[in-house]
C-alpha cells in the first residue's frame, strides 16, 4: 500500500468520507469489468461492484495497512460475488448464454463483439472456484501467492483449480474457435 | 519420463506458474516429444486468445451513475476499528506464549516422570491354609484358622501385622500339601501399607459372615 492511500485512508477514519472517492476511484474499473467477468451480467457486476465498495467503506477499519489495498478490494468483490452473484449467475444469465452458443454453428464467421462474447462465455465452462482463480491470475494477472490471498485459500489449491481451469479453456477454445487454435500450432 | 506425467505440468508451465525443477524436466522432454509440444502451444494460443479478447472488453462506470454511487457510500458511516483487548496483542506474542506453554508442559512431564519414586506394585502373597472340608460355602469356623479375625477388616495397621504375616508365609511353604481346599491371598502395598486380606474355598467362593 502506498503512501497516498495510507494518507487517505486515514482521512477517511477520520471522518473526511469525501477522501474516499479518490481511494476508490483507480480500482473502478477493475471491479466492475472483474465482476463482470465473474457473473457475465453488467447489472449483476454493477450491483456487485456496489456492495464491494458499500463494504469496503464500512470496514475500512478494520484494514490492515501492511497489506495491499487493490488485494483487500478483490477479496471483498471476491466474497460479495459469492454470496449475492455466484447463484443467480449459475442459475440465470450463464445457463441462458451456454444455450444460446450451443445452438450456434461452430464454423460460422462471428463479428468482433460476437467472438469477444463468445470467448468470454468459455469461462462459462469452468466451474465458480475455477472462474475466480483463472480471471484472478491469467486475467488480472495477480501472483499464485496474491491470488491465494485474495481467494483465502493456499497455493496449491490455486494451483490445482488453475491447471484445471487452463485445461478446460483450451478445450472449450478448440471446439469453439478451431482457427485459434491452429494459429498456435 | 512419459507423456502422461508431463502433460499434468504442461497448462502450469504454459503460465510460468511450474516450479523451476519441474520446468527443467519439462523442457527436455518437449525437446524430444513433439505431441507435447503440440499440446503446450495449442494451451498457449488458447490462453492468449482468451487475454487479447478479455482486455478489450474493459467495462466502466457511466459517470453520472459513479457519483450516485459515491454518494451513497459517503451517506453511511464507517465502522470504528474493532478494538478488544486480545486482538491488541501482536500475533507473534501469540505465537511465543504458545509455545513457552507448550514447552513449559513438556519439561513438566518429564521431570515428574523423573522425579517421581516408581509407582509401588504390589505384593501378592499366597498363603496357603489349613484344608476344609470341600463344601459349596465354607462354614466361618472352618475359614477362620486362615488367619485371626481382627485381620478380617480390610485397613490395618501395617506394625500390628508383621508377624502374623510371617507366620501366614511360613504356614504356606507347605508343598506336601497336595488337597488345597482354602486359599487366603493377601495384597500388600509397600507405598501405603494398606493390606487386604482374601479368603476363597477351591471353588473360588466367599464366605459371608453371618451375626
Amino acid at each position: 500500500m502506498d503512501e497516498k492511500e495510507t494518507h487517505l485512508v486515514e482521512l477517511v477514519l477520520g471522518g473526511q468520507t469525501e477522501a474516499f472517492e479518490p481511494l476508490v476511484t483507480p480500482y473502478r474499473r477493475l471491479l466492475l469489468t472483474l465482476a463482470y467477468r465473474l457473473c457475465r451480467n453488467v447489472e449483476e457486476a454493477k450491483e456487485i461492484t456496489q456492495e464491494t465498495l458499500l463494504r469496503s467503506f464500512r470496514y475500512l477499519g478494520s484494514f490492515d495497512r501492511k497489506r495491499s489495498f487493490k488485494n483487500w478490494l478483490l477479496q471483498i468483490e471476491m466474497n460479495v460475488w459469492r454470496s449475492l452473484g455466484a447463484r443467480a449467475a449459475d442459475e440465470g444469465t450463464l445457463r441462458e448464454l451456454a444455450a444460446r452458443n450451443s445452438t450456434e454453428d461452430p464454423g460460422e464467421r462471428f463479428s468482433g463483439k460476437e467472438i469477444h462474447e463468445k470467448l468470454l462465455a468459455c469461462l462459462d465452462g469452468l466451474s465458480p472456484r475455477e472462474r475466480e482463480v483463472f480471471l484472478l491470475r491469467d486475467i488480472e494477472g495477480r501472483s499464485i501467492k496474491e491470488t491465494a490471498g485474495v481467494l483465502r485459500t493456499s497455493e496449491i489449491s490455486v494451483r490445482v483449480h488453475l491447471s484445471r481451469a487452463r485445461v478446460k479453456i483450451r478445450e472449450l477454445v478448440g471446439e469453439r474457435f478451431p482457427g485459434l487454435m491452429e494459429g498456435g500450432r | 519420463m512419459n507423456c502422461s506425467r508431463v502433460r499434468r505440468w504442461i497448462p502450469l508451465y504454459a503460465g510460468a506458474d511450474l516450479p523451476i525443477r519441474k520446468a527443467r524436466r519439462l523442457e527436455k522432454h518437449l525437446g524430444r516429444c513433439i505431441d507435447c509440444g503440440t499440446e503446450l502451444k495449442e494451451l498457449k494460443a488458447a490462453l492468449a486468445s482468451v487475454r487479447a479478447i478479455a482486455d478489450q472488453g474493459i467495462l466502466d462506470w457511466p459517470e453520472a451513475e459513479w457519483k450516485g454511487l459515491m454518494a451513497r457510500v459517503k451517506s453511511e458511516k464507517p465502522r470504528p476499528r474493532p478494538v478488544s483487548p486480545l486482538s491488541a496483542i501482536p500475533r507473534k506474542a501469540w505465537a511465543y506464549g504458545l509455545a513457552i506453554i507448550l514447552v513449559l508442559g513438556v519439561a513438566t512431564l518429564i521431570l515428574r516422570r523423573l522425579l517421581s519414586p516408581p509407582a509401588a506394585s504390589l505384593l501378592s502373597e499366597i498363603v496357603t491354609a489349613t484344608p476344609a472340608q470341600p463344601s459349596r460355602s465354607l462354614k466361618t469356623v472352618e475359614a477362620l484358622p486362615v488367619s485371626d479375625p481382627r485381620d478380617v477388616p480390610f485397613r490395618v495397621r501395617r506394625s500390628r501385622l508383621e508377624p502374623l504375616d510371617r507366620a501366614m508365609l511360613a504356614a504356606g511353604s507347605a508343598p506336601e500339601k497336595t488337597t488345597q481346599n482354602l486359599m487366603s491371598m493377601i495384597l500388600v502395598s509397600q507405598e501405603t501399607g494398606l493390606k487386604v486380606h482374601w479368603t476363597f474355598n477351591r471353588n473360588f467362593e466367599w464366605k459371608e459372615k453371618k451375626p
